[in-house]
């Protein structure tokens, strides 16, 4: 059964002024343990796809099924519920909380899903070890580099045992070394531990490593290819 | 950890930060001492109006009050004074013969209240002998003694030991009068009070009024100034024939300055209250306004609304009450100082001393007030959350963030 499944999405900006048709029609269906990246140009509709995918954004028409249940039609509040629960998310800037270490961070998420203090601290020290950052669990993000940060963002994203994670051009603010590091790590936790990844991204060293590439052209999907 | 976030975001612009808790913390000083000084002026004003005017409580002839004649005598005025000095309520007591007269020095005259004490007593009320400037308090030791203020002694040419003719008239409507000789000059500080009365021996008075026992005035102060209300019943059910007077009767303008208290307390608070809700506000939506990106993530991320707006409202919390306790306390410890060492008006001594008003005031506050302020720092901080905390769950994750 596929976790995300998207039918015939429709997304219109400014339907009564000068409509800018951002999705035109997009079905998607994405399995538990895929690897997949989402790419085309600027302009061709895969941000405003990854935010309804997030629930950040909602459809002009369509349906979306998350993990079985339509968010579609979700109050404001039940769908920040939903993403708690379901969705990881890490951002192209990384959005750490700047006043939490990396620890602290990784705890967040869930401290907002009321687990115990104990338990939600050994599983973030559980996973900063698994991001390569042990020894910088005290560090706030201002004390960290960007690659480093970006792999707190994926601990925070996995810390609340979600569905998936979406990620959106994770690698944009990153050097090579960073990127391979970071490629490495979400390709070990996909294999490993089954964990399904969604990108955007323009950078090809994703494309590269992605076993499924999506691409969008005027909001509509041009191809939809599994490397091996 | 909410706790930990709202802490820490507020030290995140720490300029920002200690401007708004160095307001509170001036503005709440300022009002504690403000409040303060304010009630001890009225308070001084109220206190010295009951120990040298009206005592708590005052008795005398319904007739008597509206026309102070002197025939309107308390009927056995003795024989009540022997029975209310006795009552465990009573701090101090004093029984007098008051009336109206002319008094005359070589030099000049006046219209003045006599009146006759019996000094033992009357010290305990007035304590009008740690007024004294020179001279002594009517002892009783020799006839026909007469105590004056400063001011009136400058302005009728007296010195002390001088002598000084008193007119008036008896119990039979006959004018009378007598020498009497000046043992004693005293200030009170309040200059209606110290130009408008004097004070001889209730027993050279009486004789001169031709009855031995005349009484027109009972003054009584309380031990507890709460028990107003209860003892004042008392002697009106126990003599339904005289008229029973507290002190807010007898001097409106005293109810009058002891209701403003509340007033200049109301005021106060509200226009303290008005000017921090509008500087917490300024901060607090420069901080929602800079932080709309994170605020986007943390609702992306699933943190629902309620929890942002009380991050919001704990934030705006802190920050007023960091500021008050320190006001408050700096604001105690300059009231405690003034308390001890008490402000010289100085240069408008004068001026308040026409009014009645101590020309040294002693600083005072109540516990409550304290708490008062407190909470209204509080409730301040509360209402200046409301605007900043709706704007930043009003914040739309995806606009907030722009983008995943």
């Amino acid at each position: 059964m596929a976790i995300i499944e998207i039918n015939n999405i429709e997304k219109t900006y400014n339907p009564s002024k000068v409509p800018v048709h951002a999705l035109r029609g997009v079905d998607l269906q994405i399995k538990k343990g895929e690897f997949t990246a989402i790419v085309g140009p600027s302009g061709s509709g895969k941000t405003t796809l990854l935010n309804i995918i997030g629930g950040l954004d909602s459809p002009t028409t369509g349906q979306i099924i998350i993990n079985g249940q339509d968010i579609s039609k979700l109050s404001d509040n039940n769908m920040i519920d939903f993403r708690k629960e379901n969705i990881g998310f890490v951002f192209q800037a990384y959005n750490l909380i700047p006043v939490l270490t990396a620890l602290e961070n990784v705890e967040f998420i869930m401290v907002l899903q009321k687990k115990d203090k104990k338990a939600r601290q050994e599983r973030a020290k559980e996973l900063l070890t698994a991001v390569g950052l042990a020894d910088k669990l005290d560090k706030r993000p201002s004390e960290l580099s960007g690659g480093q940060q970006q792999r707190v963002a994926v601990a925070r994203a996995l810390a609340s045992k979600p569905a998936f994670i979406l990620a959106d051009e994770p690698t944009a603010n990153l050097d090579s070394t960073s990127t391979a590091g970071l490629l490495d790590m979400m390709a070990k936790m996909n294999e490993e531990e089954g964990m399904t990844f969604v990108f955007s991204t323009h950078d090809q060293r994703v494309i590269d490593r992605a076993r499924r590439v999506v691409t969008l052209v005027d909001g509509k999907i041009e191809s939809d290819i599994y490397n091996g | 950890m909410l706790f930990q976030i709202a802490w820490r975001n507020i030290w995140r612009s720490k300029l920002r930060s200690m401007i708004v808790i160095g307001s509170v913390l001036l503005g709440v000083w300022a009002l504690t001492f403000l409040m303060s000084f304010n009630r001890s002026l009225i308070n001084g004003y109220i206190d010295d109006a009951i120990r040298y005017q009206t005592s708590h409580i005052q008795i005398h002839l319904p007739e008597f009050v509206e026309d102070r004649e002197v025939a309107f005598l308390l009927p056995d005025g003795e024989k009540l004074f022997e029975s209310l000095k006795e009552e465990e309520t009573t701090a101090a007591i004093s029984l007098r013969t008051s009336l109206s007269g002319m008094i005359k020095s070589p030099r000049a005259a006046q219209g003045i209240t006599i009146t006759g004490v019996m000094p033992s007593y009357e010290k305990e009320i007035t304590r009008l002998d740690e007024k004294i400037l020179e001279g002594t308090f009517l002892d009783g030791s020799k006839r026909n003694q007469i105590m004056v203020s400063q001011k009136l002694a400058e302005k009728l040419k007296l010195k002390l030991r001088k002598k000084v003719q008193l007119q008036f008239q008896d119990v039979n409507g006959e004018f009378t009068g007598a020498t009497f000789r000046v043992v004693g000059i005293y200030k009170t500080g309040n200059t209606v009070f110290d130009l408008s009365n004097i004070l001889v021996n209730r027993k050279d008075l009486n004789r001169l009024l031709g009855k031995k026992d005349a009484s027109h005035e009972i003054a009584l102060l309380l031990k507890d100034k709460q028990q107003l209300d209860v003892v004042k019943q008392k002697i009106t059910a126990d003599h339904p024939n005289l008229l029973i007077e507290d002190y807010k009767e007898i001097s409106p303008d005293v109810k009058l300055y002891e209701q403003q208290i509340g007033v200049s307390l109301a005021i106060f608070g509200t226009i303290f209250m008005l000017a921090l809700i509008f500087g917490i506000i300024n901060t607090m939506l420069m901080a929602v306004l800079e932080r709309n990106r994170e605020i986007g993530m943390l609702m992306a991320v699933g943190m629902n609304k309620l929890r942002v707006f009380g991050m919001i409202v704990m934030e705006t919390l802190l920050l007023g009450m960091i500021g008050a306790p320190i006001g408050l306390f700096l604001g105690f410890l300059t009231v405690s100082y003034f308390g001890e060492h008490g402000i010289n008006l100085g240069a408008f001594a004068e001026g308040a001393e026409r009014f009645g008003i101590q020309t040294v005031i002693k600083t005072d506050l109540d516990t409550n007030v304290y708490l008062i302020i407190m909470f209204g720092v509080l409730i301040t901080a509360l209402i200046a959350s409301i605007y900043p905390s709706f704007k930043a769950i009003k914040l739309k994750p995806v606009e907030a963030i722009r983008k995943i």
